[in-house]
């Protein structure tokens, strides 16, 4: 789709043309060009100036924070934190995501949405939530007589566990959707228990999902600031330490070395995720029967229990700043008030509507550029495979402000021939593909991950070529994980913050600014009123594309899977 | 053909929108660290007075500001910088993207709040407030601090709460001011007492107020402004002037050298310097060094003296940035916070 996008190419001649090794080299191209202009050419330009040390190019800044103390203080700190973290939400949104494919959970559709909640609260909201719920004048304590002291390690933890949480069910929801029915009769004519049933069958078949959940989930909270700084206390990471070199202190070099530091774990993972895709066994083969979930009361009961408990923890830290948010003054006058609810920020509302734009085009975008990197990672061999899979998921090491300030540097260059770009709304959409990019691919591989080569086989073998493969076999299978992609891209694109802060100007707000502006600036009830309104937006965006979808007849396609 | 035509149509509107539209002759890009609504009342005034020139502006807090406006240095994107704090102004990255001006009536600001290279002016600026939330102390029977010296006593452990100096410069405003105040060795000395007490130290200037404000904390330590916004917003707290002297920072103007507009830009510099803006800077900033309008009545009832000279600790903001690498460093190692 975006060959046409190279004017350099000569027109192939037809028999070459129809070839698969030119046309896999073409979908390489359409993904692998833009990839290289728009995520390894900013971040160079900021990693970059981790070489540069005041007394010129060289070492100097990486022997100056190594051989600092406090910096492997930090170092421990991070891994610490990101392993508890990370065990944490793997563990619960595996059973969350297992509850819902694998048990009968009554209003399944709605506990799937609210999995993901806390993408489309703005970070500051869910911050708050926990503090209102658990701070040291929050309900619990001031309320209900406890004395919860939330601030520092476990504060983080918790907060954390909220944010990776949705990113994580998406991609084991993605791993369980499918199985093949006969290996479960088979089992359960062998006679194996439920238990073991799970050790040798579903585990071993979601061992790549649950692998890219865990590298998602580290990535993600070894990175982020915004929690450790709201509700971190002196609890400090290296994600914080670059804020302060970047933001406190206008030290570029600094805050750079430590974003090369944090893309190590995203080279880790890439070596993992070869091994681990190399034994996986795809779950859906051409003879495949679909599982078939039969009620089972026990089952049943116990699943339902703990997505329930797990929903309502994930309900009440957005309800309370809901509540709060028509609340005159929380908690010290609780009379309603729609006060809050009249704005009056620099525009208004009006931002909003930027950012219904914004991320509509982004979901496109991110869906055709990330759902193809994903195809041609998984389907397509070409000696550029490995490199390509490994920029891919490149993204989600990257803290947001360093590759916001990266397409600063890169796209406000008077060299750069893109720089037309900057200061546009097509930027802004750019940065949000490349930003989320990773958690899209990643959910997309798993989903790929699941099908067996087989179709590819028979197909090649009928005579298809590679494309019409794709087309026909491999599209229509993963297509409702690609819905789910681009339900994702709009979410995000609708929230996040700390990339885009750097790149908007007066002519190009969004409504996260907004939220962030009114915050600022100690409206914080406003800011939350603001935020409801976001979520009240992407709810209502979510109901009109399921309302499309139900007239067009596709009524079983579910916008999360 | 004609569904070709729309079809070129639509997509060069798309474009336009996509590029954010064309810039008037008149137009320039202020950027400013002004808080959101102060910087929308004075932008009000000032389209009053310059109704043919077009000012957009961009608001972001002074840590984004300065990474932005390094990392744009190369190419840099707007006309003026605008209520930005002179200790950031200072630093040569950002000081050397500026032209010298001297706005027509810059004599009215004393010398030692410009640049003596009319780089920058300052026309306002921010001082160290303590918010102290009355209901908490009252209900763990503290004594209503006057100075930062009281907040050194035992009855405080846990209670109080200060930006990050690393992340924050209001955090480093308020711990250089009191160094610069007592010399250093007296200063530290009497930092590393305040620390046995301080609960946390926040990544922003403004959230330690918020924090005492919600009642999280006893003893906030920000700045003025956001003491006496979140009174006016009910909660229970009292903003406390520090006695010793309350640090502060100044916000400066200047031209961007890179301008393409520069008549314009100058305009709006003129402007900054204005009885007009004067008058409008009085109803929402507590240091003001040009003369004009007066103290409304709700900063005096929050607690400031109507001459507030008297309480300002005269920070020499040089010094204060040269020192800032140095002393946040010391101050990492000592707390390792």
């Amino acid at each position: 789709m975006t060959a046409a996008a190279h004017p350099g190419e000569a027109p192939a001649p037809t028999g070459f043309f129809s070839s698969d090794r030119f046309a896999g080299y073409l979908l390489t191209a359409a993904v692998l060009l833009p990839m290289l202009a728009f995520l390894v050419l900013p971040l160079s330009a900021i990693l970059l100036y981790s070489l540069r040390g005041p007394g010129g190019i060289g070492l100097e800044n990486f022997t100056h924070t190594f051989g600092a103390p406090r910096f492997w203080t930090l170092v421990v700190n991070s891994v610490v934190m990101s392993v508890v973290s990370t065990v944490g939400t793997v563990v619960l949104a595996y059973g969350y995501a297992y509850g819902l494919a694998r048990a009968k959970v009554p209003f399944t559709g709605l506990w799937r949405i609210v999995a993901l909640l806390p993408l489309f609260a703005p970070s500051l909201v869910q911050a708050q939530g926990l503090i209102l719920l658990v701070g040291r004048n929050g309900v619990f304590n001031r309320f209900l007589g406890f004395d919860i002291d939330i601030y520092g390690f476990w504060g983080v933890v918790i907060s954390n566990l909220l944010a990776a949480f949705p990113y994580a069910f998406l991609i084991l929801s993605a791993a369980l959707a499918v199985a093949d029915g006969r290996l479960y009769e088979s089992a359960e004519a062998l006679g194996a228990r439920p238990l073991r049933i799970f050790r040798t069958v579903t585990l071993p078949a979601t061992r790549y999902g649950i692998a890219a959940a865990c590298f998602v989930s580290f990535t993600l909270v070894i990175t982020d600031f915004g929690n450790p700084m709201v509700i971190g206390g002196d609890f400090n990471v290296l994600a914080t330490e670059v804020y302060n070199q970047v933001i406190g202190q206008a030290q570029f070099g600094l805050g750079a070395v430590i974003g090369v530091v944090l893309l190590l774990p995203a080279a880790l993972g890439k070596i993992i995720e070869k091994r681990i895709a190399r034994k996986q066994h795809a779950l859906i083969t051409a003879q495949s029967k679909p599982l078939v979930i039969r009620p089972a009361l026990g089952r049943d009961v116990a699943w339902s229990a703990f997505v329930v408990a797990v929903g309502v923890l994930i309900i009440s830290v957005l309800a309370i700043v809901i509540v709060a948010s028509f609340v005159r003054l929380w908690p010290y006058n609780m009379t309603l008030t729609l006060r809050h609810y009249e704005f009056d920020v620099q525009n208004g509302t009006a931002p909003i509507w930027n950012s219904i734009f914004v991320s509509f085009a982004s979901a496109i975008a991110g869906v055709a550029l990330a759902g193809l990197c994903a195809i041609v990672v998984q389907k397509v061999r070409t000696p550029l495979s490995g490199p390509l899979s490994l920029m891919a998921i490149l993204p989600s090491a990257v803290p947001g402000m360093v590759l916001g300030l990266g397409y600063v540097l890169a796209f406000n260059a008077a060299a750069n021939p893109l720089n037309v770009l900057y200061g546009s709304f097509a930027l802004i959409i750019i940065l949000n593909v490349y930003y989320n990019h990773s958690q899209a691919f990643l959910i997309t591989s798993t989903s790929l991950n699941q099908i067996g080569g087989s179709f590819d086989e028979a197909s090649t073998m009928l005579g298809a070529s590679m494309t019409r493969t794709l087309g026909k076999i491999t599209l229509p299978l993963i297509w409702p994980t690609l819905l789910g992609v681009g339900v994702f891209y709009f979410m995000r694109s609708m929230v996040s913050l700390s990339a885009v802060i750097f790149l908007i100007n007066p002519s190009t707000q969004v409504a996260a600014v907004s939220v962030l502006q009114l915050s600022d600036r100690g409206a914080v009830n406003q800011a939350a009123a603001f935020s409801v309104c976001i979520m009240a937006v992407v709810v209502g965006c979510l109901a009109l594309v399921r309302l499309v979808l139900v007239a067009t007849g596709h009524r079983n396609i579910t916008l999360i899977r | 053909m004609v569904t070709t035509g729309v079809k070129r149509a639509l997509g060069a509107a798309a474009l336009m929108v996509m590029l954010g539209g064309v810039a008037r002759a008149d137009t320039i890009t202020v950027y400013t660290a002004y808080e959101e609504d102060e910087a929308a009342a004075f932008l009000a005034e000032a389209k009053k007075a310059l109704p043919d020139v077009e000012v957009k502006m961009l608001r972001l807090s002074t840590g984004d500001l300065a990474a932005r406006i390094i990392a744009e240095s190369g190419n840099p994107q707007h006309d003026v910088l605008w209520g930005f704090a002179v200790t950031s102004m200072v630093d040569p990255r950002i000081s050397g993207g500026l032209e010298a001006y001297k706005p027509v009536g810059v004599e009215a600001i004393p010398a030692r709040f410009r640049d003596p290279g009319d780089k920058w002016f300052a026309v306002t600026g921010y001082m160290a407030a303590l918010c102290v939330n009355k209901e908490r102390i009252a209900a763990k029977g503290l004594k209503m601090p006057k100075s930062w010296a009281d907040l050194t006593d035992p009855s405080f452990k846990g209670e109080v709460v200060m930006p990050n100096p690393a992340s924050s410069g209001t955090g480093y405003i308020q711990i250089d001011s009191l160094l610069q105040m007592m010399g250093e060795e007296k200063g530290w000395a009497f930092l590393d007492a305040l620390d046995k007490n301080v609960a946390q130290y926040i990544k922003s200037g403004s959230k330690p107020c918020n924090a005492a404000s919600a009642g999280e904390y006893a003893v906030g330590a920000s700045f003025e402004l956001r003491a006496i916004k979140n009174i006016a917003e009910g909660f229970p707290i009292a903003m406390v002037i520090p006695s010793e002297g309350a640090g502060n920072e100044l916000e400066a103007n200047g031209l961007v050298a890179a301008s393409k507009n520069k008549a314009a830009a100058k305009k709006f510099l003129d402007w900054t310097v204005s009885k007009a803006a004067a008058n409008a800077y009085f109803s929402w900033k507590a240091i003001v060094t040009i003369p004009g309008g007066t103290m409304p009545d709700k900063f005096k009832a929050a607690g400031l003296p109507e001459d507030v000279s008297k309480v300002l600790f005269p920070v020499n903001f040089t010094a204060a940035a040269n020192d800032r690498t140095r002393i946040i460093e010391t101050w990492q190692k000592k707390y390792n916070r």
